[in-house]
């Protein structure tokens, strides 16, 4: 009897006592590795690339490959363990994200609402572009007759003054100052060149 | 045109500005753990101080507080009477386990002679459990039911109040529900 229930204590412990210390084996949460083992230069290499894609939880946009700190030291020392027992980068950023959430992946993942992330740019660059085609096609279908001024601002036009008789007497005068006093109209001239004025043609 | 374009920015801005009220009063430093819901990691850790591992899945049944802190941490200094006395208080009923982060044994053991002990605290060696939880900084506690699933996570440090709550959810967690 004292040896049965010995023994069905022994079963109990059994896989505790069998199991290593520390957490559980990324095994019982991701299943079998689903990439070859690594070593060498090889995991190193694969260590930095995965690294790379986690977040450091305790730093501000840093990676986990980039972080000096303590946490990301240990996050990386993980990152190469599970890279040499052969689980791809797929497996890794999952066992993360597990814990963390989807926060520690420094690349939103390619699924719902961050397809947002991932396509918006090319959509609104795809809009623009449509813009800027249909903007281009009507211009050229109706092509500015030449001389013609109704398009662009009324100033645009340098031989054109101010309808504003004050206004166009500055506008002659800084003309002056420029050093030329370009064409103008003669009636418009006329009218800015007023005798008040004694800065005028000095 | 001049319509579309109104239309158009009406849209665009009456979204952003429902996207900005949805979120108005959402602390964007408050980090939601993945891990709510689910079954707590599993670990078998050494304690300070030497003695047998404390395995997690031997505690099922009862409810259980992962407390993860450091010597180094200030808010841990103030939590510890409060995790101390809950364990005096409660006993057997329910089974509070601290985890060591980024820590030395001997400052650990130090701390604990000079501060008390009524739980276990736990080595974590290269906070693999740590990382295991989501452990952003120190302190920061899991909630377990006697399921062995997380109920809740507190970041800072408890209060007898935070305690008290948060254990009666891994308590009515314990009897409800699906195992």
């Amino acid at each position: 009897m004292k040896a049965g229930l010995l023994g069905l204590a022994l079963i109990a412990l059994a896989p505790a006592a069998a199991g290593q210390e520390g957490v559980a084996d990324p095994r019982e949460i991701l299943g079998p590795p689903r990439s070859g083992t690594l070593a060498g230069p090889a995991l190193d290499a694969r260590t930095d690339e995965v690294a790379s894609l986690l977040r450091c939880p305790v730093c501000q946009g840093l990676s986990v490959a980039d972080s000096p700190s303590a946490l990301a030291l240990n996050m990386k020392a993980q990152v190469k363990e599970m890279c040499a027992a052969g689980y791809d980068r797929e497996q890794i950023l999952a066992y993360f994200e597990r814990s963390y959430g989807e926060f520690v992946r420094l690349e939103p993942p390619r699924r719902g609402v961050n397809w947002v992330v991932w396509l918006g740019p090319l959509l609104v660059f795809l809009t623009g572009g449509v813009f800027v085609i249909r903007a281009v096609r009507a211009a050229r279908k109706h092509p500015p007759a030449p001389g013609d001024q109704t398009s662009g601002a009324p100033s645009s036009s340098p031989a054109r003054l101010p309808e504003d008789p004050t206004m166009a007497r500055y506008v002659l005068q800084v003309r002056e100052l420029a050093g030329g006093s370009g064409h103008l109209e003669p009636d418009r001239a006329a009218a800015a060149s007023s005798p008040g004025d004694r800065r005028q043609r000095s | 045109m001049n319509h579309k374009v109104l239309i158009g920015g009406l849209v665009l801005a009456l979204s952003l500005v429902g996207l900005l009220f949805a979120n108005l009063g959402r602390d964007p430093h408050a980090v939601t753990s993945p891990l709510v819901g689910r079954a707590a990691p599993a670990f078998r850790l050494k304690p300070v101080g030497g003695g047998p591992p404390v395995d997690l899945a031997q505690l099922r049944g009862r409810p259980v507080i992962v407390n993860f802190w450091a010597t180094w941490c200030v808010p841990c200094f103030e939590e510890h009477p409060v995790l101390v006395q809950a364990a005096r208080d409660l006993g057997s009923s329910v089974q509070i386990l601290g985890i060591v982060y980024e820590d030395e044994e001997e400052r650990v053991d130090g701390f604990l002679r000079q501060h008390g002990q009524a739980y276990p605290s736990l080595l974590d060696l290269e906070s693999k459990t740590a990382i295991a939880y989501g452990v952003h900084g120190v302190p920061e506690t899991y909630f377990i039911d006697g399921k062995g699933r997380i109920v809740a996570k507190k970041e800072g440090p408890l209060t007898p109040e935070t305690l008290t709550e948060y254990l009666r959810q891994a308590s009515a967690s314990t009897t409800q529900g699906p195992s």
